[in-house]
C-alpha cells in the first residue's frame, strides 16, 4: 500500500470533523475524493499531510506509521501537498517557489526540468513574482513545485477551482500522465465531474466526515448519482 | 575657519550616528521582520556580548576573536531564550514585549548580582586621524563599515541562499512551508539565534567605546526600538537602512545646530513624524506601494 488510513478521526482542536475514515490507496492509483461542500474533504487532506491533528486511528505511508510525525517530516518522506487555494508564496518569484519543492521527498537537487516538462509556461515566468500570475498558472506552479522534489504521492485539493476550463482539461491530462508515465500516486479532491471522470480510477464519497460509498467513475454518468454526491 | 575639517566632521558624525543605530537595531529588526516579535531583552544580549568581549580581551584574546566570541555567546543565549520562552509568543507583539521585557530585567539584575555594579573598560583600538583642526577616531569608521557589512550580509543571506528562501516562505505562509518540508521551528530558532549573535557582536564592538556594566543594554534599547518601529517589518533590511539613514541625518543636523541633547530628543520627534505618515513603518509603506503598482 502507498497510503493507508485506518479508523482515522481528526479535526480542529476538540471539534471532530473526520469520523472513523478508513482508506487505502495503491501505488500508481488515482483516487478521487468527492462530496458536497463542507463535508470534510479538505480536512481529510490536511489530516494526511499532518496539518490537522489526528485524534485516533493511524495514517500509514509506505508501511511507515506517520501519525505522530510533524508536517515537514511527512513531506520529506514523499507526500506532496497541493492545497485548495494553491498555497503559492505570492511574494516570492516563480523560481523561488519551485526551489522550495526540493523539500518534498529526499531529492538533493531540484529537478526543475521535470516541472518544465509538464508545465512549460513556468520556464518563461521564472523571475516573475508568483502572485502576479493568473489562477491557472498558479495552479500549474503549485503542482510543478512538488514535481521538483521526489513525491511518491500527490494530494491535490480542488485543482479546478476558479480556473478556466481549457486549463482544467490540461491539468487533468497532466495528472493522468504523471500517474501512468511516472508512477505517481494521486489523491484528488474534486467537484468537477468531467475532471473526475478524466482522471480517477476510483471515487471515494465523503459525507459528514465519513466515507459513505466507493464508486467507479462511470457510475457518475447517472445524473441522479452525480447529483446526490456532488455539489452540482 | 577650517572648512574642509568641518565638512568631514559632519559626515563623520553622520556615519557614527548611523552606525550606532544600525548596530543596535540590526539583530532586533531581523527577528521582528521574520517573526513579528520584539525582543526587549536584545539590549541584554548586547550586554552579554560586551562582557564576553571585555573579559576575553582582558584575558589576552585578540580583539577580533573577542568580538566573535561575544557573538557566539549572545547567539547561544538567544537560542536558549527562543526555545524556552519566545517560541510561545510568535506573532503576539504585546505578549512578547511583556515577556521579553521581564527577561531583560532578570538578565540585567542577574548580572548585577553576579558581577557587581562596577564598570569594566576596554580601550578603543586603532587610534585617530586628523583633517585640519579636527581629529577623528578610526574605530568609529570601522563600526560604520561593520554596520554596512551586516546589512549587506543579511540581505544576501535572505536573498540568495536556500535558507533565505525557506525563511521567506515560513514568513509568508508557515503551514505551506511545512508542507514543503521546511522545518519552520528550526528556521525561527536559527533566525533568532542569528539576530542575537548580531546583537552580541554589536555589544562586543560597543564595549570599546562605552563602559560595560549590567545596565549596558539600556543605552541602546530605546534607540534600537525606535529604529525598528520606523523601519517596519515588511522588509527588515531595507527598513533598517532607511530608518538609520533618516534618523542619523536628523540627529546630526539638530545636534550641530543645537546640542547633543536636542539631537537625541529630535530622534523621537523625527520618529513621531514618520509614524504619523506611515503608521507601520517605512518598509511597510514602500512594500505596499510596490504591491499596488504591481497589481495594476
Ligand atoms: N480551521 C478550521 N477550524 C474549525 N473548523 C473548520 C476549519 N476549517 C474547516 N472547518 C470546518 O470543517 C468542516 C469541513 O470543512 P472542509 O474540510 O473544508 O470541507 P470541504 O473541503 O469538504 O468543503 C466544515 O464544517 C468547516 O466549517
Ligand atoms: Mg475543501
Amino acid at each position: 500500500m502507498m497510503l493507508e488510513l485506518s479508523s482515522v478521526c481528526s479535526g480542529y482542536g476538540r471539534v471532530r470533523i473526520i469520523n472513523d475514515v478508513s482508506l487505502t490507496v495503491s501505488p500508481g492509483e488515482i483516487v478521487a475524493v468527492i462530496g458536497r461542500n463542507g463535508v470534510g474533504k479538505t480536512t481529510l487532506m490536511k489530516t494526511i499531510i499532518g496539518e490537522v491533528q489526528t485524534h485516533s486511528g493511524t495514517v500509514t505511508f509506505r508501511k511507515q506509521d506517520v501519525t505522530a510525525l510533524p508536517t515537514s517530516a511527512r513531506a520529506k518522506l514523499g507526500i506532496g501537498y497541493v492545497p485548495q487555494g494553491r498555497g503559492i508564496f505570492s511574494r516570492l518569484t516563480v523560481g523561488a517557489n519551485l526551489a522550495l519543492g526540493t523539500g518534498v521527498g529526499t531529492a538533493s537537487q531540484p529537478n526543475l526540468e521535470r516541472a518544465f516538462e509538464f508545465f512549460p509556461i513556468l520556464k518563461k515566468r521564472l523571475r516573475q513574482p508568483a502572485g502576479s500570475m493568473s489562477g491557472g498558472e498558479q495552479q500549474q506552479l503549485a503542482i510543478g513545485r512538488i514535481l521538483v522534489g521526489e513525491p511518491d504521492i500527490m494530494l491535490l485539493d480542488e485543482p479546478s477551482e476558479g480556473i478556466q476550463p481549457s486549463i482544467v482539461q490540461e491539468i487533468g491530462r497532466t495528472v493522468r500522465l504523471l500517474s501512468r508515465q511516472q508512477g505517481l500516486t494521486v489523491v484528488i479532491v474534486e467537484q468537477n465531474l468531467s475532471l473526475i471522470q478524466a482522471v480517477a480510477d476510483r471515487c471515494v464519497v465523503i459525507d459528514n466526515g465519513a466515507v459513505i460509498a466507493t464508486l467507479a467513475p462511470d457510475e457518475l454518468d447517472d445524473p441522479e448519482t452525480a447529483k446526490t454526491y456532488l455539489a452540482i | 575657519m577650517d572648512f574642509v575639517g568641518q565638512i568631514v566632521s559632519y559626515f563623520y558624525q553622520y556615519f557614527d550616528n548611523a552606525a550606532f543605530l544600525i548596530l543596535a537595531a540590526v539583530g532586533l529588526i531581523l527577528i521582528y521582520g521574520m517573526m513579528g516579535v520584539i525582543n526587549m531583552a536584545h539590549g541584554e544580549l548586547m550586554m552579554i556580548g560586551a562582557y564576553v568581549a571585555t573579559l576575553t580581551y582582558n584575558a589576552g584574546t585578540p580583539v577580533p576573536l573577542a568580538i566573535a566570541l561575544a557573538g557566539c555567546a549572545a547567539g547561544a543565549a538567544g537560542i536558549i531564550i527562543e526555545r524556552l520562552i519566545v517560541r510561545h509568543f510568535y506573532n503576539q507583539l504585546l505578549s512578547s514585549l511583556v515577556v521579553t521585557w521581564g527577561l531583560s530585567l532578570i538578565l540585567s539584575q542577574g548580572v548585577l548580582v553576579l558581577l557587581g555594579p562596577s564598570t569594566m573598560n576596554m580601550p578603543t583600538p586603532l587610534g585617530s586621524f586628523s583633517v585640519g583642526d579636527f581629529s577623528f577616531g578610526v574605530y568609529r569608521m570601522v563600526l560604520f563599515g561593520v554596520a554596512v557589512a551586516m546589512i549587506v550580509g543579511i540581505w544576501m543571506l535572505f536573498r540568495y541562499t536556500a535558507f533565505g528562501n525557506r525563511a521567506h516562505a515560513a514568513m509568508e505562509n508557515p503551514r505551506m512551508a511545512e508542507a514543503l518540508g521546511v522545518n519552520t521551528r528550526r528556521v525561527y530558532t536559527t533566525t533568532f539565534g542569528l539576530g542575537s549573535a548580531l546583537g552580541g557582536i554589536a555589544g562586543g564592538m560597543f564595549a570599546m567605546t562605552a563602559a560595560v556594566s549590567p545596565f549596558f543594554g539600556q543605552s541602546y534599547t530605546p534607540l534600537a526600538f525606535i529604529t525598528v518601529v520606523i523601519g517596519g517589518g515588511a522588509n527588515a533590511v531595507l527598513g533598517l537602512a532607511y530608518a538609520a539613514a533618516y534618523l542619523a541625518g536628523v540627529q546630526t543636523i539638530t545636534s550641530n545646530v543645537f546640542n547633543q541633547y536636542i539631537g537625541y530628543v529630535s530622534i523621537m520627534a523625527a520618529a513621531f513624524v514618520v509614524l504619523l505618515a506611515m503608521p507601520s513603518g517605512i518598509s511597510d509603506f514602500i512594500e505596499r506601494r510596490r504591491m499596488r503598482s504591481m497589481q495594476r
